[in-house]
C-alpha cells in the first residue's frame, strides 16, 4: 500500500501509526459529517442507525486522534473531502485493516464511511477487500468454515442440514459449531484435538506466534500435510501427500470480485503427485465414505445444486471471462454489482466502532513496533516464488526494514545482521535502512523458512474472526 | 452502441464502428494491416514506423493506426507502391539489426531439428519436452544419438570460445532417459483411410512410417530381413549401436500401430503393382544400398565383402578371420570392419587407403577410436593383387602418389612407379563404398519406369522425394546414395509430408520460412565480442570403456551422460537463436515483404545486458518502435534512440531498466523483436509451434487472466491477453515470471510417511499412505470422537477442492471442524 501511495502523484498518503486504523477512519467520518458532506438521501433511504454513529464520532476529531494515528489533521480533512465529494470512489482494503485485534471493527469503520457518502451500489464505487490469496473468496464460498455450509448457509438451520444430509447421502450432519483454526490449536494443547488434515497451507511458518502452533502440532497424534513441497508444517506431519500445482489441474477459483474463473490444466503433475481433489476423494474413500467424481466439472455441478449463489454456474458457461456470483439460475447473467437496490438485510446499519488498543504497544522494554507484510516478489510462505528462477536475485533473504534515524541512533549499518526480539522470541536478520519504515517501526515479511518471523509476532487476535494481529508487535532491536 | 459505418478495404466492403481507426476497423473484419509501432491501448509513437501507411481515396497516404475510419472510405492496404514503400522501410530497419534468427546448429542439421530448443529444455530438466522436440523431426533419437556425424556440432559457435556443445550426446541422453522412465508420448492422427506401403524397414522407412502414422495414415512396412532396422541393425556394429537399442527404437515406432511384413523381398515376393492391387495408395521405397563397389584388382575374389562381413557380425555370427586382417577402403564400412575384426580376435588389423589421413571418408573421431583399439592405417598405399600362398593371402601393394589434375581439377592417386610392398595375412576385407541396384527396374512393369541416376540410385526430387512414377516415393540411401542416418530420417520425413500432401491435398505441418538474419554464416564472419564475458568451460566428456577392455566384446563402447553431466553440458549453450522468434512481427514482415537479410549489420554494437533478473536486453536487435517504452506504466524503461535525420536510419540505441522496474514484463511482451526477451524463455520457436492455454493466476485474489504458453508439457512463458479482464494484459512479477517452481527439484513426487515426527520420512505408494491415513484418523475418531479431528483447507486450492474438503469433514468424519487459511 505504501508503495502505491508513493507512486501516486496527487494522492494522499495517510501514514497511520500501527493500530490506528479505527481512530483514523472515525476521524475521516468526523470531518465528512462536520463539513456536511454526507449523502443525506442515501442515508435516509438505504441505511439506519446513522445518528448513533454521528454521536459516537464526536469523540474522534482528527486533531484529537492525532496522538494515536500520527496523521496530520489537515491531510485527514483533505482526504475526507476528496472521498466524500468524488463522483465515484472505491474503498479497497488489504490485510493491514483485517490483521489487527480490532480488524473487524476496522472494516466496520470503513463501511460506515461508504454508507455515509453513498459510495456503494453503483459501478466504480463500493468496498472491496484485496485478497492476499487467490481463492480466499472461493474457499469461504465453499464452506470451509466451521459455521457455514457452502454458499454461507448456516449449519444450525434444520432445513439446510436436511438438504445437505440428503445431497451427501448421510443420515445426519454435525450440528455443533466447529473450531476455528486457532481454536484447533487451543484444543490440541488441551488434549482434545488429535488429528489434523492440512491441505495447501503452512501454518507452522505463516501463522502468528508460531511457537504455540508448533507446540499444538506436536501435541496432536496424527498430522497429514498435503502440499507441493516439504513445508515447515510438514516437519510436524506423519504423512505428506504430494499434490499438483495449478498448472497441473483443472478447476475454478473465485477472485475478490466474486468472479468464478476456470483454471486449466496445461501440464502433468510430477511423479506420483495428484490434483488435490483426487487426493481428497482417495482419502475419503480410504476413511470409509464413498467420494467419486469424474472431474472438477462434476464437482461444480454438485456445488451448483446445493449452493444457491452458484446455482447458475457451470463450466460451459464460464468461458474466458468467468461469471460473477450470485448467479441463481442457468439463465442468470451473474451479478457483478451488489447492493444496487437494497442490502441483504434491507437497510444497511451503521455501527459505531471504538478504538481497540493493540495487544502490544511499544514501551520502554520493547520500543519498536514490528509490522509484518509481504514483498511484491514473494507469495506467503515463499514455497513457490522462492523456487522460481530470478526471484532469489531480487529478494533472497529476510530483511528488517528500519528508518535511517533509528538505524543511526542504534549504530546499525545497512546490511548488518541485527537481532529483533519480542516477548516471545529473538531472531536475526539483515537490516535494510529505508524511509519506507516510519521511525519507531520495523518491517519484516515471513517468506523465508530460514528466518521464521512469526516466532516474534503477537498472540493478539481479532475477537470475532481470530485473525492474528500480524501488524502490531512490540520488539527491541539489538546490534 | 456506436454508429455503424461501411468502408472498403482493398476492394472489400467491410462494416466498422464509428470512432475506430482504419487499423482497428480492418482488424475487426479480419484484415491485418501491418504495423510495428502500434500498441493497442498505449500512446502513439512520436517516431512512427510508417509500416501501416495506407492510401485513402481523396485523402492520400495516411497512417492506418491513427486515422479514423469514415463512412464510405475507400482504402488500399496493398498496392505495388505501398508494398515497395514498406519494403524500403523494413530494409532500413534491417540495416541496423544484428542477430541470429535461428541458431547455426538448427540451420545445419539435415533433419532440421530445433537443436537449441532441446538443448535448453535439457538444461531446464524438461527431458520429456526435449525428446518430443527432437522427435518432431527425428523419430530415431536412440540411434542417431549414437551414430550421427554431428553436422550441428561443426557449426556450434562455442567453437570460437572453447569447444562445441556435445549436442549429440545430449540427444542420446534424453532418448536413453526416456527408455528408462518410459514416457508416453506420440499421438497418432485420426484415421484417414489411406494406406501407404513402405519398402524397407531401415531408418528412412521407419521415419516415414512414424510421420505417416502421426497424420493418421495406415502404414505397412515390407522388410526383406528377419527384423526391422536395416542398416541400424545389420550395418552399424553393436559396439556403436547395440541391437537392443535398435529394438527399442523400432518398438517405439511400431507402438504407433504400424503393420509389418517381414522376410518380404521386393522383386522376389512382390512388385509395386502387387502393392497397388492390394489397395495401397502410395509407396515409399527405402531399400538402402545393398551392393558394394567391386574391388577391381587381380585376386579380388579372395577378399570378403565388408558389408556382408558386418551383417554376419551383427547377426551374432563370428566369422573366422584369423589373426592378420587387411581392410581395403577408408569409409565407415572399412573402419567398422576393422574395429569389428579386432573384436573377433584379429591381432593385426590394417586399413589400406590410397590417400592421406585427412582425406579418409570415415569420421576422424572413428579413426581415432579405431587407432586406440590397435587398428593401423596404411595410408597413401593401394593393393594391386591378391594371391593365395601357403593357406595365407599375400597382397601386393604400392605406395601412391597423386596424378596430374583431371578436367575437374581433382588429382587422383596412382601407384608410385616402381613401388612394391607385400602384406601376408589371413583375411582381406574389401570395404569400398556402396552403390545402387540397377536390377530394380527389372522387378516389374511399374518398376521399369522408375528412373535411376547415373549412380544407380533412384531419381527423386530432393524436397518432395517423388520418383518418376506418380504415387511412388523414394528416400534414404536408395535415393541419395550413401549418406548418414539423420539424412535418411529427414528423407523419410519429407517423403511422409509429401505423401500426405498427395493423399490429402493439404500441407503437413507449418512451413518454416527460410529467411534468416545471422551473426555470420562462417566462423570468420562472427564478431568475437559476442563472447565477451563468457569464460572457457570445456565440454563434458562422455565416459567410455577403455580400449583394451572393449575390444574383448561387442558391447557398447560409449556409456552415455549422467543426468548431471547432461544438464551441465546443456547449460554451456550460448543460445544463438533469437528467443523473440515467437513474437517477432518484424521477421514476419521481412518475410512477407521479401526483405534481404544480408543488408543487416555484421558487427555487435552493444553488449547483451543480462543484469535484470527476468529480462534480457539485446539492443542490437532494436528496430526503434518504442513499444517497450510506451508499454511501461512505471517509467522504468529508459529508451534513447538516435536516428539519422535524413535517412531515419537508427544510429544509437540505449535501453535501460531503472530502479522503478517492478518486473511486470509488459515491455517484453510489447517488443516485436528479440530485443527484449525473458531470461527463462530459452526455446526459439515460431508462433504456430506453441500452445497457449487460457488460465487464471493463483497468486492473489485479483484473479488475473493468464495465457500459459507451453510446448510438449513444458511451460515456456506466461503472457497476458490485452483483451481479457480484470488485468487487460497487465501482470505482476509473480504472475508473469513466478511459474518455474513447478519443475523445481524439491517438488514432492511421492507420498511420504513416518510413524513419529522424529523419524525421517519414507517414500511409499499411494495405497500404503492412504491405509495409514485411514487407520490413524479412524483410531482417533473411534477413541476420541469426530470433533477430535479437523481439516485446514486452502484458499489456494480450487473451489471444487475446498467443497470436497468440507464435505469430507462434515459428511465423512462428522465434524464441523473445518477452516481455511484466509487469515494469513
Amino acid at each position: 500500500m505504501a508503495a502505491i501511495a508513493e507512486k501516486q502523484q496527487d494522492g494522499i498518503w495517510l501514514r497511520v501509526a500501527p493500530g490506528g486504523n479505527i481512530p483514523l477512519l472515525n476521524s475521516i467520518l468526523y470531518c465528512i459529517i462536520e463539513e456536511g458532506l454526507v449523502d443525506e438521501k442515501f442515508i435516509a433511504e438505504r441505511t439506519e442507525q446513522f445518528d448513533a454513529v454521528k454521536k459516537h464520532i464526536q469523540d474522534y476529531p482528527p486533531e484529537k486522534v492525532k496522538q494515536i494515528t500520527e496523521v496530520d489533521p489537515e491531510l485527514v480533512r483533505q482526504a475526507a473531502r476528496k472521498y466524500a465529494l468524488a463522483e465515484n470512489a472505491l474503498v479497497l482494503y488489504g490485510l493491514g485493516v483485517a490483521e489487527h485485534k480490532g480488524g473487524t471493527a476496522g472494516v466496520i469503520a470503513l463501511a460506515n464511511l461508504v454508507l455515509a457518502t453513498g459510495h456503494v451500489g453503483r459501478a466504480h464505487n463500493g468496498i472491496n477487500p484485496l485478497r492476499g490469496q487467490n481463492n480466499v473468496q472461493g474457499a469461504c464460498d465453499m464452506g470451509t468454515l466451521p459455521y457455514t455450509f457452502p454458499g454461507y448457509q448456516p449449519t444450525d438451520d434444520p432445513a439446510v442440514l436436511e438438504k445437505f444430509a440428503k445431497a451427501w447421502g448421510v443420515s445426519s450432519l454435525p450440528v455443533k459449531d466447529g473450531l476455528l483454526e486457532p481454536q484447533m490449536y487451543d484444543a490440541a494443547l488441551e488434549g482434545k484435538f488429535k488429528g489434523l488434515y492440512c491441505v495447501g497451507y503452512d501454518p507452522a511458518q505463516t501463522q502468528s506466534n508460531i511457537a504455540r502452533v508448533h507446540e499444538a502440532l506436536r501435541a496432536m497424534d496424527f498430522v497429514v500435510v498435503q502440499d507441493m513441497f516439504l513445508t515447515e508444517t510438514a516437519n510436524f506431519a506423519h504423512v505428506v501427500l504430494p499434490s499438483a500445482c495449478f498448472y497441473e489441474k483443472d478447476g475454478t477459483f473465485t477472485s475478490g470480485e466474486r468472479r468464478v474463473r476456470r483454471v486449466t490444466k496445461v501440464i502433468d503433475p510430477p511423479g506420483k503427485a495428484k490434483a488435490d481433489w483426487e487426493i481428497v476423494c482417495l482419502v475419503s474413500q480410504a476413511t470409509g465414505y464413498p467420494m467419486f467424481y469424474t472431474g472438477p466439472e462434476q464437482i461444480m455441478a454438485e456445488i451448483a445444486r446445493v449452493s444457491p449463489a452458484y446455482a447458475g454456474i457451470s463450466y460451459d458457461r464460464l468461458g474466458e471471462k468467468g461469471m460473477v456470483w450470485p448467479c441463481p439460475s442457468p439463465d442468470h447473467p451473474g451479478t457483478p454489482l451488489l447492493h444496487t437496490e437494497s442490502f441483504p438485510r434491507g437497510k444497511a446499519s451503521f455501527v459505531p466502532v471504538s478504538y481497540i488498543i493493540p495487544e502490544e504497544e511499544a514501551d520502554e522494554e520493547y520500543p519498536f513496533v514490528l509490522i509484518t507484510g509481504r514483498h511484491l516478489e514473494h507469495y506467503n510462505n515463499g514455497s513457490m516464488t522462492r523456487r522460481c528462477e530470478g526471484f532469489e536475485r531480487i529478494c533472497p533473504e529476510e530483511l528488517v526494514e528500519i528508518h535511517p534515524e533509528d538505524a543511526g541512533r542504534l549504530g546499525i549499518q545497512d546490511g548488518a545482521v541485527i537481532k529483533v526480539e519480542s516477548r516471545r522470541a529473538k531472531i536475526k536478520a539483515k537490516a535494510l535502512i529505508t524511509k519506507r519504515s516510519k521511525p519507531g517501526t520495523v518491517f519484516m515479511t515471513f517468506h523465508h523458512q530460514e528466518t521464521l518471523t512469526n516466532f516474534l509476532t503477537s498472540p493478539g487476535m481479532d475477537s470475532k474472526t481470530l485473525t492474528p494481529e500480524y501488524k502490531v508487535c512490540a520488539v527491541r532491536i539489538q546490534t | 452502441m456506436s454508429e455503424k459505418i461501411k468502408i472498403t478495404v482493398d476492394g472489400k466492403e467491410i462494416e466498422a464502428q464509428k470512432g475506430q481507426t482504419i487499423l482497428q476497423a480492418a482488424k475487426g473484419a479480419g484484415i491485418e494491416i501491418p504495423t510495428l509501432c502500434h500498441l493497442e491501448g498505449a500512446a502513439d509513437s512520436s517516431t512512427p514506423c510508417l509500416i501501416c501507411m495506407v492510401d485513402v481515396e481523396g485523402k492520400g497516404r495516411v497512417r492506418a493506426c491513427n486515422t479514423p475510419a469514415e463512412d464510405g472510405q475507400v482504402i488500399a492496404v496493398h498496392s505495388k507502391e505501398l508494398d515497395a514503400f514498406r519494403k524500403e522501410r523494413l530494409t532500413l530497419l534491417a540495416e541496423s539489426h544484428y542477430g541470429d534468427c535461428r541458431a547455426p546448429c538448427n540451420l545445419t542439421c539435415p533433419g532440421g531439428i530445433n537443436v537449441q530448443g532441446y538443448v535448453n529444455l535439457i538444461a531446464k530438466g524438461e527431458y520429456k519436452a526435449a525428446l518430443m522436440l527432437i522427435k518432431e523431426k527425428n523419430p530415431l533419437p536412440i540411434s542417431v544419438g549414437r551414430v550421427c556425424p554431428r553436422f550441428c556440432e561443426t557449426r556450434c559457435r562455442r567453437i570460437l570460445l572453447d569447444e562445441p556443445i556435445a549436442i549429440n550426446h545430449l540427444k542420446r541422453f534424453v532418448a536413453d532417459y526416456a527408455s528408462e522412465v518410459g514416457f508416453r508420448d506420440d499421438v497418432v492422427g485420426k484415421p484417414t483411410g489411406k494406406r501407404v506401403a513402405i519398402i524397407g524397414g531401415g531408418p528412412a522407412g521407419l521415419s516415414c512410417a512414424h510421420f505417416l502414422r502421426k497424420q493418421g495414415h495406415d502404414v505397412t512396412i515390407f522388410e526383406a530381413e528377419e527384423k526391422l532396422g536395416g542398416l541400424l541393425r545389420y550395418g552399424i556394429p553393436g559396439y556403436k549401436l547395440p541391437n537392443k537399442e535398435v529394438d527399442r527404437e523400432v518398438q517405439n515406432i511400431l507402438n504407433l500401430g504400424v503393420h509389418v511384413k517381414l522376410k518380404k523381398k521386393w522383386g522376389e515376393d512382390f512388385t509395386i503393382q502387387d502393392l497397388k492391387d492390394q489397395g495401397f495408395d502410395a509407396v515409399f521405397i527405402a531399400v538402402g544400398l545393398s551392393r558394394q563397389k567391386k574391388l577391381e584388382i587381380e585376386g579380388s575374389e579372395l577378399a570378403i565383402c565388408g558389408l556382408k562381413f558386418l551383417k554376419e557380425v551383427n547377426k551374432g555370427q563370428r566369422p573366422k578371420i584369423g589373426e592378420e586382417v587387411l581392410i581395403v577402403g577408408g569409409g565407415d564400412i572399412a573402419v567398422d570392419a576393422a574395429r569389428s575384426a579386432r573384436r573377433l580376435g584379429a591381432k593385426s588389423v590394417t586399413v589400406i587407403y590410397p590417400r592421406s589421413r585427412v582425406e579418409l571418408p570415415a569420421h576422424q573421431r572413428e579413426i581415432e577410436e579405431a587407432e586406440k583399439e590397435g587398428v593401423q592405417f596404411f595410408l597413401m598405399a593401394t593393393p594391386l593383387k591378391i594371391v593365395e600362398e601357403d593357406e595365407k593371402l599375400k597382397v601386393e601393394m604400392a605406395r601412391t602418389i597423386l596424378d596430374e589434375p583431371d578436367k575437374r581439377g581433382i588429382r587422383h592417386p596412382i601407384p608410385m612407379p616402381g613401388s612394391r610392398l607385400y602384406w601376408t595375412g589371413d583375411t582381406v576385407i574389401s570395404a569400398l563404398g556402396q552403390e545402387g541396384d540397377p536390377t530394380i527396374q527389372s522387378f516389374g512393369e511399374i518398376e521399369a519406369t522408375i528412373k535411376l541416376t547415373p549412380r544407380k540410385t533412384i531419381k527423386t526430387h530432393p524436397s518432395t522425394m517423388k520418383t518418376s512414377v506418380e504415387g511412388v516415393y523414394a528416400g534414404g540411401d536408395a535415393a541419395t546414395g550413401s549418406r548418414t542416418v539423420i539424412q535418411a530420417v529427414a528423407g523419410g520425413r519429407r517423403a511422409a509430408e509429401s505423401i500426405h500432401e498427395y493423399l490429402m491435398s493439404e500441407k503437413a505441418g507449418i512451413a518454416e520460412a527460410r529467411f534468416n538474419f545471422t551473426k555470420g554464416k562462417r566462423f570468420e564472419d562472427v564478431d568475437m565480442h559476442n563472447f565477451d564475458g563468457y569464460s572457457i568451460k570445456l565440454n563434458e566428456v562422455m565416459p567410455s570403456r577403455p580400449p583394451e577392455r572393449r575390444i574383448g566384446d561387442f558391447d557398447e563402447t560409449n556409456l552415455g551422460f549422467s543426468e548431471q553431466m547432461a544438464v551441465r553440458e546443456a547449460k554451456r549453450c550460448l543460445q544463438c537463436g533469437c528467443l523473440g522468434l515467437s513474437k517477432c512481427t518484424y521477421r514476419e514482415l521481412c518475410v512477407d515483404y521479401k526483405v534481404k537479410a544480408n543488408v543487416a549489420r555484421t558487427r555487435l554494437k552493444y553488449p547483451v545486458d543480462r543484469s535484470h533478473p527476468f529480462i534480457v536486453i539485446d539492443a542490437n536487435k532494436c528496430i526503434g518502435c518504442t513499444r517497450c517504452e510506451r508499454s511501461c506504466q512505471y517509467g522504468a524503461l529508459e529508451l534513447d534512440i538516435k536516428r539519422d535525420e535524413k535517412t531515419q536510419l537508427i544510429q544509437e540505441v540505449s535501453i535501460k531498466l531503472n530502479d522503478s522496474c517492478v518486473s511486470c514484463g509488459a515491455c517484453v511482451d510489447a517488443c516485436p523483436t528479440g530485443t527484449l526477451s525473458k531470461q527463462d524463455l530459452v526455446i526459439p520457436m515460431f508462433p504456430g509451434q506453441l500452445t497457449s492455454v487460457k488460465s487464471v493466476c493463483t497468486y492473489c485474489g485479483t484473479g488475473c487472466s493468464l495465457d500459459v504458453v507451453t510446448k510438449y508439457g513444458a511451460i515456456l512463458e506466461i503472457k497476458a491477453d490485452r483483451k481479457r479482464p480484470p488485468n487487460w494484459g497487465q501482470l505482476c512479477v509473480k504472475g508473469r515470471f513466478g511459474y518455474t517452481f513447478y519443475r523445481h527439484e524439491d517438488r514432492l513426487r511421492s507420498p511420504l510417511v513416518r510413524d513419529t515426527i522424529d523419524e525421517p520420512f519414507r517414500e511409499v505408494d499411494w495405497d500404503e499412505a492412504l491405509r495409514m491415513v485411514a487407520a490413524r484418523f479412524g483410531a482417533i475418531k473411534d477413541n476420541f470422537g469426530s470433533d477430535s479431528l479437523g481439516i485446514l483447507a486452502s484458499s489456494r486450492c480450487t473451489n471444487e477442492e475446498n467443497y470436497l474438503l468440507q464435505k469430507l469433514a462434515r459428511a465423512a468424519w462428522g465434524t464441523n471442524n473445518v477452516d481455511n487459511c484466509a487469515r494469513v
